[in-house]
This record gives C-alpha cells, sequence and structure tokens, in this order.
C-alpha cells in the first residue's frame, strides 16, 4: 500500500501568541514548530498499515525551510521519503490554493491511501485534506480513528457526536482524515533520526507549480480574545454555589 | 614498633623454624612439574577463553589510561586497602581484607616453596630473613585460617540473604574454595609443628602442593576469578561516579547486542564476586521488583559465556529482562557498594539506550514522557505559559546577563505546585541576601529523565536547545534547587558542549548560612527533631553531605537515619521512573518514609523537589500525625523576619544603617 | 432578490438546536443585507420545530432515497445542486461533524473556500467580516470573502442563539437533486455506540472526579450520585484507587489515565503535580475543596471552596432539577 501523508508545521501548542506589527498574523520570532498533533497521527497509523501490510509512506509538507525539520523528523520515525512544497509565502495561499499546491505535487504519486490530520493546531480549518480529496477526484472520510484494509479497499471506523460511532467502507484510492488521540504515538529515536539521513526529500518550489492561486477567502487581521482564562471563585451557600455553578454549566460550558 | 620488636624476638625460638623437605627425586620432580603444568593448564583453559573475550569485545571509545594518580590512587586504597571491602561490612570485610593479606604475603611463600620442590629454594627457613618473612607469613597465615573458617560459617550457617543465589542456595563452590584455603594455610602452619626432616614435613609438602595446584585451577571456574581480574578492573575503571559513556560512532546505539559490550564492560561482569552488595543496598531489589543489580551483571557475565562478544543476539531476553532494566532508579547505591569496581549504571543504562535508541522500548509512561519532552520541552508535558504564568505572579525577574546567578526552576520547580514554593522559598531568602538572580523564558528540561531512560536523542536535542539558551543570556553562574538538574548540567551536557557552573541551593544556603537568621527555635531547643534524607544526586554523585545539615542544624535538632550520606535509601522518582506507571512491589518512597519515620523526627528535611513530591504521597497516606515535610529553602525561609521577606533585603538593611 | 440558504440538520423529524443557531445566524445576515432568507434539508419536513423555522421564506426539503444516510457524496452533491438553482448570497451550515466532513468538498466543488466555526458576524457597510477562533481559542481571525458569491460559512455551536429566530409563514419544496448510485463511494455501516461496560475515562465528554476528600468508602454514593445525574464517567485519584475504593482503570495522573474531558469536577482532590497532569488537557475544570489554597484551584475555571459533603448533595439536586 503506498500511503501519503500530509503533515503541517505549525507554532507548538502553547506558544506564546504575540501578534506582529502588522496585526495580520503572530510574531514568530521566538516560536518554536512542532509537527500538527493530529498529523502526528496520522502518520502513526500509516506507520502502523506499512507494518501490517507492507508499502511506501511518504509524508508530503508544504512550508518555508523550516519544515524540512518536521519532514525529517516524520522519516525518522519510519516513513520512507519526503516532498517539500518550498514556500516562504505559503500565507497568501487559502486552503483552496495550498491544496491545489498539494495535489500538483502528489499528481505522479499513484498513493492509494492519503491521510492528514483533523485540523490543524494555529489555523484549525480542517479542510485541506478533504478539499484535496475533491480536487484529486477521490473519496474521502473525515475524524478517522481506525483503519482496516479489506479485500475491496479499506473499512475505517469514524467518530460522530456524543460518543458514537459509525463504520463506513469505501473503495481506494481515497483520503482520510485522521482524529488524534487513538493510537499511543512512538517517540522519535536516535536509529530512527540517523536512518533518516539517507532517506530521499524531494523539494519542490511552490512558485514552480503553476496552480490557480487567487484567493476566495482572506485573514484580515488577528486580535486577542478580551477574556482571558481565569478561575472564577463561586460563593454563598452550599445551595446558592450549586445553582450558580449549573448555570455555568449550562449557559458557559454547555455540558447541560 | 610495639608488635614487631616480640616478632623479631620470636625469631630465635628455636621452636619456631618451618620444616622443608630437603631433597626431592627425580621422580618427584617430574611429578611436580606435571603437577604444575596439569595445573597451569586447566587454569589456561578457562582463564584464555575469558581472556580472550574480553579482549574480543569493543574497545571502549572514550578510555584513556592517563592520568595515572587517580587509578593508582584506587588501587592502593580500594585493592590494597581493601577500603571498600570494609567499609560496609566491617566484620566480613575485615575478614576478607585477611584473607588477601595473607594471599599477598604467601605470594614470595608460595614461589619459594614451589623452587623448593626442584631443589632452588631461595628463602632459607634458618637464615634471618627466611625466619623473619615465615613468621610474618605464619601470623597472616593463622589470621587467614581463622577469617575463612568465619566466612564459612557466615556463608553456610549464618546465610545472609544477600549472598544467595536467585533460586536461594548457596555456591557450594565458595565451600570447596574456603576448604581448599583453609587447608593451604593449615598446612603450612603444621610445617612448624613436625620435626624437621620427618616424613611428616614431606607429606605436609605435598599437601600444601596438592592444595595449590588444585586451587588454580579452580580459580577461573568460579567467581573466585575476581582474584586475578578485580585488581585489574580497579585500576582500569572509567573513573567519577555512574558515569555514562558517550557513544562511540554513528551505529552506536547503547548495549543491544554482545557487539556493544566494551572490554572493560566484559572486564568488570567477569570480576564479579557476587558478594550481593550491590543487590543488598539496591531500592528496586528491596521493594520487590524484578531488577537485582547483580543478576544484571551475572546476566551479562552468562550472556558472555553462552554467546560471546561478537553476538548478535539481543542482550535483553534470556539472561537479562527489559523490565528489569527499567526499574532501576539510578540511585547509584550499588555502583557506590561494588568493591570490586564494578560500573553499574553505564551497564543499565547501557541497556536502556540500547531498548530506546531503537525503539524496542514500547511503554504507554515513557513513551508519553518522551513525547511530552520532545513536543512541550518538560517533563510533566505542561504548558509554558503555566510556567510563565507563575514567574509573572512571583515577579521573578528576568535574566538579562546583568544578575549574578541565573535561577533554574526546573520542571518541578516550574510547574510543580509544591516545587515552587521551594522556589518561593528560595528566592525569598536570595532576596533577602540581596543577591541578583533572573530567571529564563525559554528554560527547558535539563534532560534528566531522558538521559537516564536511554533516549540519547531527546536528551541531546534539550541539552543542545538549553545551552544554547545559556549561552544567549551570557549566564555564568547557575543555581537550583534541584539535584537533578545539578548533575544533568554539570556533567551529562559536557557531552554537547561547556556548561556554566551550577551549584545546587544547598551549597549556596551553607555558604551564607552566617548571613542569614537562625530560628528562635533552634536557639530555645524546643522543636522536635529533623532527619536530613540525603538525596541521591546530591550525595552519592556529588559528595554534598555537609551543606544540607548545616541548614538543618542551624533550624533545630538533626537526627540520622540508620541509613543516611552515602548509604541513603532512593525515594523511588530517579532515573525517569517519577514518570513512569506503577510499580512492582512496594513503593521505594513508602520504604523510604517508613525508615525517616522511625527515627520518630518530627520533620523531614528533603533538598530535592522529586524527593519532596514523592514523599508528600507517601506521608499523606500516612495520616494525621505524620511528620512534616520541608525543603531546606523552606527551612532557611521560615527564619527570616516576616518584615522583610516582601521586598526589604539585607543589602537595604545595611545601606540604610549606612546612611545613618 | 439576495438569499440566504441555510442549511440545517434534523433529528428525528427536528432541527437541532445548533442548526437553529445556525438559523439565526442566517437570519441575522439576511436582515442586514435585506437578502431573503430560504432553508434547505435533507429529507422532509416534518416535526414541530420546522414550524418555527424563523424568518424564512422559503423551504427546501431535499429528498432523494440516496440520501437516507449521510453521505459526504450524496449531500455534496445534492446540496451543491441547489445552491446551483437558488444562487444564494450566502450559505450558512451549522459546525457539525457531518458539516466538517462534506463542507468543505462541496466549497471546492463551487470553486469556494469555506469559511468554517465561525464565532461572530460584523456587517459594514456592505462588507461581511466573519470571526472565527484560531490557536485553539487563543486569538481571533477576521476573514472575508474575496470575489464572487456564494459565501459559505459555517456557526459554532453556541456561538449564536436560537432564540433569535422569528416565527413567519414559509412554503416548503421538494427538491430532487440528480444523483447517480454509482457517484456514492462510500458505504456507510450503522452508527453505534461504544461498548458500555468498558471503562474509557479518555473518551468520556464528562468526567467527576473525586480524591481523598471523600474520606471513606462508604462516602462514594455521594459522588456516583452526581455523576449519574451529570450523565458523567467517574474518575478518581490515586489513592482513592490503592484503597481499592475504585478500580485502577479509573485513576487519573501521571501513573493512570489522560484524560481531556468537555468537563473535569474534581471533588475532593487536591491537585498534586502527578493528578494535574492527567487532566491539564480537560476544557473546563470544575474544583470542590474545602482548602481554599488548594493547588487545584489553580487550574479550575470554576471553583467551590466548601465542605464536599454538603456542596455534592446540594449540586446533585441542582442538576437534576436543571434537567427536569
Ligand atoms: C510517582 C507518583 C505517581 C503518582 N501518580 C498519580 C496518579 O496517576 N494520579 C493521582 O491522582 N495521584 C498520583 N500520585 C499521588 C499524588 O502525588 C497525590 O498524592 C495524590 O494525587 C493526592 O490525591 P488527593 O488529591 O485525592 O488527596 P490529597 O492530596 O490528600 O487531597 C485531598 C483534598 O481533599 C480536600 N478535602 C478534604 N476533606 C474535604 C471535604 N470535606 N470537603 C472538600 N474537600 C475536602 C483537602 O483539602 C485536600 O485538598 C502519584 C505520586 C507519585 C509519587
Ligand atoms: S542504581 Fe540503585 S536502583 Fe539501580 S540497580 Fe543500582 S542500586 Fe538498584
Ligand atoms: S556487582 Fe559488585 S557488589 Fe554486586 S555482587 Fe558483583 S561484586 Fe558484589
Amino acid at each position: 500500500m503506498k500511503i501519503i501523508v500530509a503533515i503541517k508545521q505549525v507554532p507548538e501548542r502553547d506558544a506564546r501568541i504575540r501578534i506582529d506589527s502588522a496585526g495580520k498574523w503572530i510574531a514568530l520570532d521566538e516560536i518554536e514548530f512542532r509537527m500538527n498533533e493530529s498529523d502526528a497521527y496520522a502518520l502513526e497509523e500509516a506507520l502502523l498499515l506499512k507494518e501490517a501490510h507492507g508499502g511506501e509512506v511518504v509524508v508530503l509538507s508544504a512550508g518555508p525551510e523550516r519544515v524540512g525539520q518536521t519532514i525529517r523528523e516524520a522519516l525518522a520515525k519510519g516513513a520512507d521519503r519526503g516532498i517539500h512544497i518550498a514556500s516562504d509565502k505559503l500565507g497568501e495561499y487559502d486552503a483552496l490554493g495550498v491544496a491545489r499546491l498539494m495535489a500538483a505535487a502528489i499528481a505522479d504519486e499513484q498513493a492509494d491511501l492519503i491521510l492528514t490530520g483533523l485540523q490543524s493546531d494555529d489555523l484549525g480549518l480542517g479542510q485541506t485534506g478533504v478539499i484535496l480529496a475533491e480536487l484529486l477526484g477521490i473519496p474521502h472520510s473525515s475524524l478517522i480513528l481506525k483503519i482496516e484494509k479489506t479485500e475491496a479497499g479499506i473499512r475505517v471506523l469514524r467518530e460522530l457526536e456524543d460518543g458514537w460511532f459509525q463504520h463506513i467502507e469505501m473503495t481506494t484510492p481515497a483520503l482520510l482524515t485522521i482524529q488524534s488521540g487513538n493510537t499511543r504515538l512512538r517517540y522519535a529515536t536516535l536509529m530512527g533520526i540517523k536512518k533518516a539521513r539517507s532517506k530521499e526529500l524531494r523539494v519542490v518550489e511552490a512558485d514552480a507549480i503553476s496552480v490557480d492561486a487567487a484567493r476566495c477567502v482572506s485573514l484580515d487581521s488577528v486580535a486577542l480574545p478580551s477574556r482571558q482564562k481565569t478561575t472564577q471563585m463561586l460563593t454563598g451557600t452550599p445551595a446558592e454555589a450549586a445553582a450558580a455553578l449549573v448555570e455555568k454549566l449550562q449557559q458557559e460550558v454547555r455540558v447541560l | 614498633m610495639p608488635v614487631v620488636s616480640p616478632i623479631f624476638a620470636a625469631c630465635w625460638l628455636p621452636g619456631l623454624t618451618l620444616a622443608e623437605p630437603v631433597h626431592f627425586s627425580l621422580v618427584e620432580k617430574l611429578l611436580l612439574a606435571a603437577l604444575i603444568a596439569a595445573s597451569g593448564w586447566l587454569f589456561w583453559r578457562r582463564f584464555g577463553v575469558i581472556a580472550r573475550r574480553i579482549l574480543a569485545a569493543r574497545k571502549d571509545a572514550d578510555f584513556h589510561l592517563f592520568p595515572l594518580g587517580r587509578r593508582c590512587w584506587d588501587f592502593f586504597w580500594e585493592v590494597l586497602c581493601q577500603a571498600k571491602v570494609i567499609r560496609e561490612r566491617p566484620l566480613p570485610g575485615l575478614a576478607h581484607a585477611f584473607v588477601f593479606w595473607s594471599f599477598l604475603a604467601f605470594a614470595l611463600v608460595t614461589a619459594n616453596h614451589v623452587a623448593t620442590g626442584f631443589g632452588v629454594g631461595f628463602l632459607d627457613p634458618g637464615g634471618f630473613f627466611g625466619r623473619l618473612y615465615f613468621l610474618i607469613a605464619a601470623i597472616f597465615a593463622l589470621a587467614c585460617a581463622v577469617s575463612i573458617a568465619g566466612l564459612f560459617v557466615r556463608r553456610f550457617v549464618v546465610r545472609p540473604v544477600w549472598l544467595a543465589h536467585k533460586d536461594k542456595t548457596v555456591s557450594w563452590e565458595s565451600g570447596v574454595i574456603a576448604g581448599l584455603i583453609f587447608l593451604l594455610m593449615a598446612t603450612y602452619l603444621g610445617a612448624y609443628f613436625v620435626p624437621d626432616g620427618s616424613l611428616a614435613v614431606r607429606l605436609l609438602w605435598w599437601a600444601h602442593t596438592l592444595t595449590l595446584l588444585s586451587f588454580l585451577p579452580l580459580v577461573p571456574h568460579t567467581k573466585h576469578l575476581h582474584l586475578i581480574l578485580s585488581p585489574v578492573t580497579v585500576f582500569l575503571s572509567r573513573g567519577g561516579f555512574s558515569e555514562i559513556p558517550p557513544l562511540a560512532d554513528d551505529d552506536d546505539f547503547g548495549l543491544v547486542t554482545g557487539k556493544d559490550v566494551t572490554q572493560l564492560t566484559a572486564l568488570q561482569v567477569y570480576s564479579c564476586v557476587e558478594c550481593g552488595r550491590c543487590t543488598e543496598h539496591c531500592p528496586a531489589a528491596n521493594t520487590g521488583k524484578e531488577l537485582n543489580p547483580r543478576e544484571i551483571i551475572l546476566g551479562l557475565r552468562g550472556y558472555l559465556n553462552e554467546f560471546g562478544p561478537a553476538s548478535e543476539e539481543s542482550l535483553l531476553g534470556r539472561w537479562n529482562s527489559q523490565q528489569a532494566a527499567f526499574q532501576c532508579t539510578t540511585c547509584g547505591s550499588c555502583e557506590f557498594q561494588c568493591p570490586v569496581g564494578i560500573e553499574h549504571l553505564p551497564v543499565i543504562v547501557g541497556l536502556r539506550r540500547g531498548a530506546v535508541n531503537t525503539g524496542e522500548w514500547e511503554d504507554e509512561h515513557g513513551g508519553k514522557l518522551f513525547l511530552a519532552l520532545e513536543r512541550s520541552g518538560n517533563a510533566l508535558g505542561m504548558a509554558h505559559s503555566e510556567r510563565e504564568k507563575f514567574m509573572a505572579r512571583e515577579e521573578l525577574p528576568m535574566f538579562d546577563g546583568s544578575q549574578e546567578y541565573c535561577l533554574w526552576l526546573g520542571c518541578m520547580g516550574g510547574y510543580d505546585p509544591k516545587g515552587r514554593e521551594i522556589i518561593r522559598s528560595f528566592v525569598e531568602v536570595m532576596r533577602y541576601l540581596g543577591t541578583s538572580y533572573g530567571v529564563m523564558r525559554r528554560e527547558k528540561c535539563t534532560g534528566d529523565p531522558a538521559r537516564r531512560l536511554g533516549n540519547d536523542l531527546v536528551f541531546q536535542q534539550l541539552a543542545e536547545a538549553n545551552l544554547e539558551t545559556l549561552a544567549q543570556n551570557k549566564v555564568k553562574k547557575i543555581v537550583s534547587i534541584c539535584p537533578h538538574c545539578v548533575r544533568t548540567i554539570s556533567e551529562d551536557w559536557k557531552a554537547y558542549g561547556t556548561p556554566p557552573e551550577i551549584e545546587h541551593h544547598s551549597e549556596f544556603l551553607a555558604r551564607h548560612q552566617a548571613r542569614l537568621p537562625k530560628s528562635a527555635a533552634s536557639q530555645t531547643g524546643q522543636t522536635g527533631q529533623t532527619v536530613f534524607h540525603d538525596p541521591c544526586y546530591l550525595g552519592r554523585y556529588r559528595n554534598v553531605y555537609e551543606e544540607p545539615r548545616a541548614i538543618v542544624r542551624a533550624h533545630g535538632d538533626l537526627v540520622e537515619a540508620e541509613r543516611s550520606r552515602e548509604r541513603s535509601f532512593c525515594c523511588g522518582a530517579g532515573g525517569g521512573l517519577a514518570f513512569l506507571g506503577e510499580e512492582q512491589g512496594a513503593r521505594v518512597s513508602e520504604t523510604r518514609v517508613e525508615q525517616l519515620v522511625a527515627t520518630g523526627a518530627t520533620t523531614i528535611g528533603a533538598a530535592c523537589p522529586f524527593c519532596n513530591t514523592m514523599f508528600r504521597d507517601a506521608l499523606a497516606s500516612r495520616g494525621e500525625g505524620a511528620p512534616q515535610l520541608l525543603d531546606i529553602a523552606q527551612i532557611a525561609a521560615a527564619a527570616l523576619p516576616t518584615s522583610v521577606k516582601e521586598s526589604d533585603s539585607l543589602n537595604m538593611q545595611e545601606e540604610r544603617r549606612e546612611e545613618k | 432578490m439576495n438569499t440566504v440558504l441555510v442549511f440545517l440538520e434534523a433529528k428525528s423529524g427536528e432541527p437541532t438546536r445548533i442548526s437553529l443557531e445556525a438559523l439565526a445566524a442566517g437570519a441575522q445576515m439576511a436582515a442586514a443585507t435585506g437578502a431573503e432568507l430560504a432553508v434547505a434539508m435533507v429529507g422532509a419536513a416534518t416535526g414541530a420545530g420546522f414550524e418555527m423555522l424563523g424568518a424564512a421564506r422559503q423551504v427546501f426539503a431535499i429528498e432523494d432515497p440516496l440520501l437516507s444516510e449521510y453521505t459526504a457524496d450524496g449531500f455534496t452533491a445534492s446540496y451543491a445542486q441547489l445552491i446551483e438553482q437558488v444562487k444564494p448570497e450566502f450559505v450558512v451550515l451549522p459546525h457539525t461533524y457531518q458539516v466538517r466532513d462534506f463542507a468543505p468538498r462541496l466549497a471546492t466543488r463551487l470553486g469556494r473556500v469555506l469559511i468554517s466555526d465561525v464565532t461572530g458576524i460584523a456587517m459594514d457597510a456592505g462588507k461581511v467580516t466573519l470571526t472565527r477562533q484560531l490557536f485553539q481559542g487563543k486569538l481571533n481571525g477576521h476573514y472575508h470573502a474575496v470575489a464572487h458569491a456564494p459565501t459559505l460559512l459555517s456557526v459554532q455551536a453556541g456561538a449564536f442563539r436560537a432564540e433569535a429566530a422569528t416565527v413567519t409563514q414559509a412554503s416548503v419544496t421538494t427538491f430532487t437533486p440528480n444523483l447517480d448510485a454509482a457517484s456514492i463511494r462510500t458505504k456507510p455501516g450503522e452508527p453505534f455506540r461504544a461498548a458500555a461496560q468498558t471503562v474509557d475515562l479518555a473518551s468520556a465528554p464528562l468526567l467527576v472526579s473525586v480524591g481523598r476528600g471523600i474520606k471513606d468508602e462508604a462516602n462514594l454514593p455521594l459522588v456516583k450520585e452526581l455523576a449519574e445525574a451529570l450523565g458523567a464517567e467517574l474518575a478518581a485519584s490515586r489513592p482513592i484507587c490503592d484503597a481499592g475504593w475504585l478500580p485502577m482503570e479509573r485513576q487519573v495522573g501521571s501513573s493512570g489515565q489522560t484524560v481531556a474531558p468537555k468537563l473535569y469536577l474534581a471533588v475532593g482532590i487536591s491537585g498534586a503535580i502527578q493528578h494535574l497532569v492527567g487532566m491539564k488537557g480537560s476544557q473546563c475544570v470544575v474544583a470542590i475543596n474545602k482548602d481554599e489554597n488548594a493547588p487545584i484551584f489553580e487550574i479550575a475555571d470554576y471553583g467551590i471552596v466548601g465542605d464536599l459533603f454538603e456542596v455534592v448533595p446540594a449540586l446533585t439536586a441542582a442538576v437534576r432539577k436543571a434537567k427536569g
């Protein structure tokens, strides 16, 4: 099975968010970058499938030079080769534009399966994978927890709302977006890192790919939300505090 | 020389002359030669194999013979003086030392004995030197005979549990060897009591010879191989304490197969005397875990015996288990105790490295820990904004290069609510003293848990990132509340750069002790007693024992636990174990708390945030009446006048005084 | 005239709450732009809830046997065809798991990009600014759509008030899309719930967690009742599992489970670091503890300082009352 895993490099989850001088994005100095969390799970699923059924795992990532680091990390964890869509101004593309670049970069790969994370930790769009499926003309399913290979293709476990699940069957090639947390991620090892050095990493310049880059949506500005998280103490008699809490659970937390 | 002069005098007593056969027939000489050859051949048949195995192992990449000074000292102190042997088990230790010293004394006697058989004896039992030397040897022989008999009784009658094998049996070979040694001494001493020229003299001589020649081949077949190897082992040891050797090259991932075993390690495992001192002191072995440091060493020996050092067979399997290797708290007790200079931690951490660097080790909690370190840069997987919130709340100044100290928060100081209390107290003291300090925003875990669990990749990444940040901030001196941070920064980081100077807060506090107020309680003597627990990484690893005690003493009565200082018992947190799942058997922390509570102290003094968290948990389960738990920084800060705690520093007070 | 088209989801013939919130958002946009509001849903609009579809002038019931089960292919094709026909200015969807699954595909088919998970809509002189959260809510991003219509957006649950919809008369049109069975490439199975007997704290959305403050095994029913009232799983700190009062698999913390529920209600738990690391990812932490200095309050969103033996029964009662 040939599996492509699309991986995004994002600011680490807990990065200190400051807005840049133009007010359009966060200031990137002092920021450390990591592999997007659900993408790490997508990679893990791909590696498990490869271990079970053989084949090849190719990682695909778009972004500036530093993205190479994240691709190497994926290679160290066991992916076989990498494709880096190099661009310093990826922010000028919207999700459709990025997906078009990706579709072009993997057009010749003939993969059986394309996996992406459910959504990115920075933009949180949760769309790139699904858009890519549409561009490639292949079926997809999102929020996937488990993948099994079948005679005809694959059978996947999809998470529904409120603790419900569903199995879905489909033929390959197909695209799946993977939900975090269902498997145990492997840690990076020294041996993996050393092996990764000799693995192929193909760099494709985004500028060299001719796609329609016109944007459909634009992010005009960013702002810090006014309310920061603090502890609210609920006071009064036990009954009063309980009533206040129930109201919070209904109105703010929305779990009742 | 009150002892020597009677010996001199005794030399001239006519009865005290050693009887030796004078003439040996050709047949006897030929027989002797044949027996020596046979004995030597039997010896070499085994010893040669072992020597070749040791030599065939991989070279130690980081080995340097020089400087020799340390080596000579270790050899003198540990081998010749038998210091380690005696220190921990004084009585049997002394008995062993006498056997050893007798053997030394007997070197000349034995050479002469054999030479006599060929008619070329060089010590004249009638001459002054011969008389004197034989008499001295006789005294040693007596001491040796008594000692070996005593050791025999201990092993086979008293039967201390640590001497027993895994299967609870005691080695019969030890009995045979003890018998032979006793016989050697008896046949030597007997020669003082038989008439010169009698048949008995000849018989005794032959008995001594035969004992000697049967003893020799037994040596390499039994743990008595240490007779030959351990002096070499001690002399060649890596030095340092619990030193983790650098990986040799790109294909070195730690101890994976026989091919990764180095010469020094092979030498060490063949030197083990199976005395069980390591196991006796091991917190894991004492709390019902599978790990038993002696069996780790013997397991490796078993592996080398079965597969040899060129084998591709995994080291973890039949002879050593992965589970055991990951139960070690890296407390270092075993290595500290071992009388023959075996370095357990390079082996145990080496086995972990082999398993982790290749991805073989799969452990839910271990995996989580590594991912937390990879992704969040701290062992707890906490958001570092939490750390920043704490820094802001406590108004900790940022390190900007102008301050004297960089205060290293560490994972516990930065995130653990209780670790933060220690930082808070220590900061109060520094403010009071007017010491300038700052904290770094981009501090990451030192990599201690990764290092000890054998994850070289994460450790390297963390060490390098931290070294870079420290260099950028131009940090010259660090102070830390955590002995693990101190050790890792000062020793382990050296593999990747030059770390700034670092000290533990106990060292800082002890140095400034004179300028700090003493507790009122210490003057009135009204408080209860405080027992200080030596953290492994402060005591054995850093040799700091007195400084924290000085602080405790300034604020109350110090009592010692039965196991303290070098013999302190681990809290259970080290080696990354604080982050792994439930322990097999009893909890180390609860066992240690039991020992501390047994002193009757009302306060437990700690000097490590990991010990602190382990004990806090164990004490809580004891319910009401358990002693209180305080870090030495908290003990010191409690005596600060409340009025100055907030903002007033000593300097400001002094300035004001000067103004007046 | 311009149209704002809202796609609804229905459960047992009733529009879901979040669909009504999407409708409210659509109504707000229609009102601000002077557009006409239309709604569409798959299946017949039968339930009583459909009588209050607000200001919608038109209701499209999309009907086709191939739509009896949700598939991304079926929904994408049908919605795309309806949009072709209606040519709305704005398409508003509720941001549900189902919408996440097909809406990006729908937008792509129309040559557009969905603005997903919107929390705020601002209209100013014809320019529509849509706000959505970035970095897990740590930053707000303000978006606008470029070029041609329609603009597709999905709205976050709870961001708009469902009550804002007002009732008017609407006409229901049945829309039959042109679907081909071969174009539906996925075969969905029956939805099911995870087996109930295994404790799976990691995936439980609500947790009530109990600590040493409960004092005695005999007091456990107190928290069990609260958990039942909330529909939550029961979790615990280590001492409770050490004592054998609850099984090990309910232990949260560094040597137990790591959880990240929507609600973590800690009762009589001090918040030792080993416990915190296991539940720090929770979306909302509530702590009940009699010690106002307990570290658990540092990471709590809501705290009640008090005796759990008084607060917990009061809370159980209040929850029961709220649930009716
Ligand atoms: C290596 C290691 C691993 C560990 N792993 C875990 C782990 O996985 N999970 C875990 O939970 N712990 C773990 N621990 C234990 C941890 O350190 C704490 O000891 C433990 O979490 C404390 O549990 P607790 O908060 O329930 O009890 P306590 O700390 O005793 O807290 C009880 C709390 O209840 C409050 N209280 C008492 N009575 C009342 C009342 N009537 N009303 C309201 N409040 C009241 C008190 O104020 C107090 O804050 C671990 C410890 C170690 C050393
Ligand atoms: S370092 Fe400590 S825990 Fe590890 S084997 Fe040695 S004595 Fe046991
Ligand atoms: S390793 Fe050292 S301490 Fe342990 S049994 Fe062998 S000789 Fe004794």
